[in-house]
């Protein structure tokens, strides 16, 4: 029986374009935080359960692909690499000072095929700050996760910053039972805006804190945003956020991104987890967004270093597809020399090889001697800028497409590939 | 804004297909003619795209982006949550999702229901949750068309399936005992869109909801 040849359902192969363009999206978006100070950790794919027990919600445990090791303990591939994060702050790194900026990249797993759009494995880059609480810290990691959309060569994008205070607030003012009020946030958390309209009409007492709810999805625009909801909130925790948010977008301006940045008072997010400023990154007609991130206050204290954090992390793999979409979607980078070869060339044709790739030059030898039919046939099925047939040690058969077919000396050649001429 | 300003809408072929077109012509939005629309699949009308696609695909479309907003049954979004936002009960295509018993059966209320009962539907998620919320073990048999035979010829006690008139159900010599839902046509959103291209998708919003006799 053939094994089978397309891999296992929801994970997928990268072919070297897709392969290459992510890696490319990888390293500016590492780059980019190396530049603002984060530094880079590496942690491993599986992750104990005690840790993610501590770390994530129920949902999220839920979909973790759990096995036991050899020794009998539950562990987890992990599902997102934060909580990892998490746990090096408050163990290997407890006796580092904070704030601590840390930046990391790797796959991330989820059982459900639902999720991540039918994609079980993912890609996921990065950032924390940890140990910095207020505007300041949460607008340097907004502004960093603008410039590192930037960075892939992402030419339009958006930054919707909302707060998950604002929202607590709300809830805590509407005046409803408790029964119903668990069934207000379940309908908001499953955007379901036709049963929390029914469930608020049923209610006598209506509040501004209503209307708000009821106009969730609307709440967005620019700062003039803030003034309209701060003349209808009636409550300190709401108005704080508001508060926050309105200095946060101060120094956004002063990070220069002010003219990508959306107030978006009903963003909905996982408010059990964050408890502070929250953003999303959006792309052009782009269905998901690409970034999320947010403030955390919460989790560092669950692994007995308590601090406040904020951070994000960019799904690498829509930003590659969302490249690959764009009207010039990337090249993959050609080749730039194939060497073949006769009987007496290949000591020159390794030669040249080494040469050329000294001068950073992307060159293939071939495995096996041709002629020279046999070295263009070869040569079209590679895709090199030039192919140089080898055929001694002082001669060599230099073609370059739409060009005549010159014999030359091979350091003549080296030196004009290398230099770019012709 | 980073998007276009071009909207689109998914609409639903089958039963909320009329529904669908006079709610865009009602809203000044489209006028247009379910035959055309059923050659042409894709009809542009000024800032407007809409497509005709099946009605379980309609949250598919919408979730991925290739469409901004969707018409589609509660029935459906009951099967395939995802993330979309689901914005206004369009108040049409009404009907019930129903547990529907051979006449003769001694099947009723949740007390006269065996020990693990056996149900034929095409929605089995929606199905398995209800009855697992009230305790009761069920055996889901998913089929995908003429559900109201198999009580008929034994295969299970009883099936789930929408009904918005009661007829097929009487044809079949079936009759309602336990109601798990009712179902209208719901305007949704894809999450992205309206935070994307807020002003372009909200006036389509704000039309279809003053149209379908919703107040803002």
């Amino acid at each position: 029986m053939t094994p089978q040849l397309g891999g296992v359902l929801g994970f997928r192969d990268l072919l070297p374009l897709e392969a290459e363009i992510l890696r490319e999206a990888q390293e500016s978006l590492l780059a980019e935080m190396r530049r603002w100070g984060y530094r880079h950790v590496i942690t491993p794919l599986v992750e104990s359960m005690d840790v993610l027990d501590a770390g994530l919600g129920v949902e999220q445990r839920r979909r973790l692909f759990k096995f036991t090791d050899g020794r009998g303990d539950v562990v987890a591939l992990v599902g997102e690499r934060t909580v990892p994060v998490a746990r090096l702050v408050a163990g290997k790194l407890r006796a580092v000072e904070l704030p601590l900026r840390l930046c990391y990249a790797g796959p991330v797993l989820s059982t459900d095929e639902g999720r991540f759009h039918q994609r079980r494995e993912t890609y996921q880059v990065g950032a924390e700050l940890v140990g910095a609480s207020g505007p300041v810290a949460d607008a340097e990691v907004i502004a960093l996760a603008a410039r590192c959309m930037e960075s892939t060569g992402i030419r339009r994008y958006q930054i919707d910053v909302g707060h998950a205070e604002f929202f607590h607030g709300i809830m805590d003012a509407v005046r409803l039972p408790d029964q119903v009020k668990a069934a207000v946030r379940a309908a908001l958390v499953a955007r379901d805006f036709v049963t929390l309209e029914s469930l608020l009409e049923d209610t006598p007492l209506k509040s501004a804190e209503h209307e708000l709810l009821l106009r969730f999805p609307a709440l967005r625009g620019g700062p003039e945003i803030l003034d309209a909801a701060g003349g209808l909130v009636r409550n300190r925790r709401s108005e704080a956020a508001l508060s926050e948010l309105a200095r946060v977008r101060e120094l956004l301006v002063a990070h220069g991104i002010g003219d990508v940045v959306h107030l978006d008072l009903g963003a909905i997010r996982d408010f059990e987890y964050y408890t502070g400023v929250i953003f999303e990154g959006y792309g052009p007609d782009f269905g998901r967004p690409v970034a999320q991130g947010g403030r955390y206050d919460g989790l560092l204290e669950r692994f007995g270093r308590p601090a406040p954090a904020t951070g994000f992390m960019i799904q690498l793999d829509l930003v590659s597809e969302m490249l690959t979409r764009a009207s010039r979607p990337p090249e993959l980078p050609r080749l730039d020399a194939a060497l073949a070869w006769t009987a007496s060339g290949l000591d020159t044709a390794l030669r040249l090889g080494s040469t050329l790739r000294l001068f950073g030059m992307r060159a293939v030898v071939d495995t096996r001697v041709r002629s020279q039919a046999e070295a263009h046939a070869w040569w079209r099925a590679v895709g090199a800028a030039n192919l140089v047939h080898c055929l001694g040690t002082t001669t060599v058969s230099w073609s370059v497409k739409g060009q005549r077919t010159r014999r030359l000396p091979p350091e003549q050649v080296a030196a004009r590939i290398a230099g770019g001429g012709e | 804004m980073i998007g276009s300003e071009q909207v689109s809408l998914a609409i639903p072929t089958g039963a909320l297909l009329s529904g669908s077109l006079s709610l865009l012509a009602h809203s000044r939005l489209a006028r247009l003619n379910a035959k055309e629309l059923g050659r042409q699949l894709l009809v542009q009308h000024g800032g407007l795209r809409v497509i005709l696609v099946r009605p379980s695909d309609v949250p598919a479309y919408v979730d991925h982006g290739a469409a901004d907003l969707g018409i589609v049954g509660k029935d459906i979004l009951w099967e395939t949550p995802g993330s979309h936002y689901e914005l206004i009960d369009l108040r049409f295509g009404g009907c019930r999702l129903v547990l529907a018993v051979p006449e003769a059966s001694p099947l009723n209320g949740p007390d006269t229901w065996p020990p693990m009962l056996r149900v034929a539907t095409k929605y089995p998620r929606t199905a398995a949750s209800w009855f697992e919320a009230r305790g009761q073990a069920v055996e889901v048999v998913r089929l995908h068309g003429s559900v109201e035979l198999a009580p008929q010829v034994g295969l299970v006690d009883g099936i789930v399936d929408l009904t918005a008139t009661g007829q097929t159900l009487r044809a079949n010599r079936l009759r309602v005992a336990a109601v798990l839902g009712s179902s209208t046509a719901r305007l949704i959103a894809n999450q992205a869109s309206l935070k994307t291209r807020t002003a372009a998708v909200q006036s389509v919003v704000s039309r279809l909801r003053e149209a379908s006799g919703n107040a803002s």
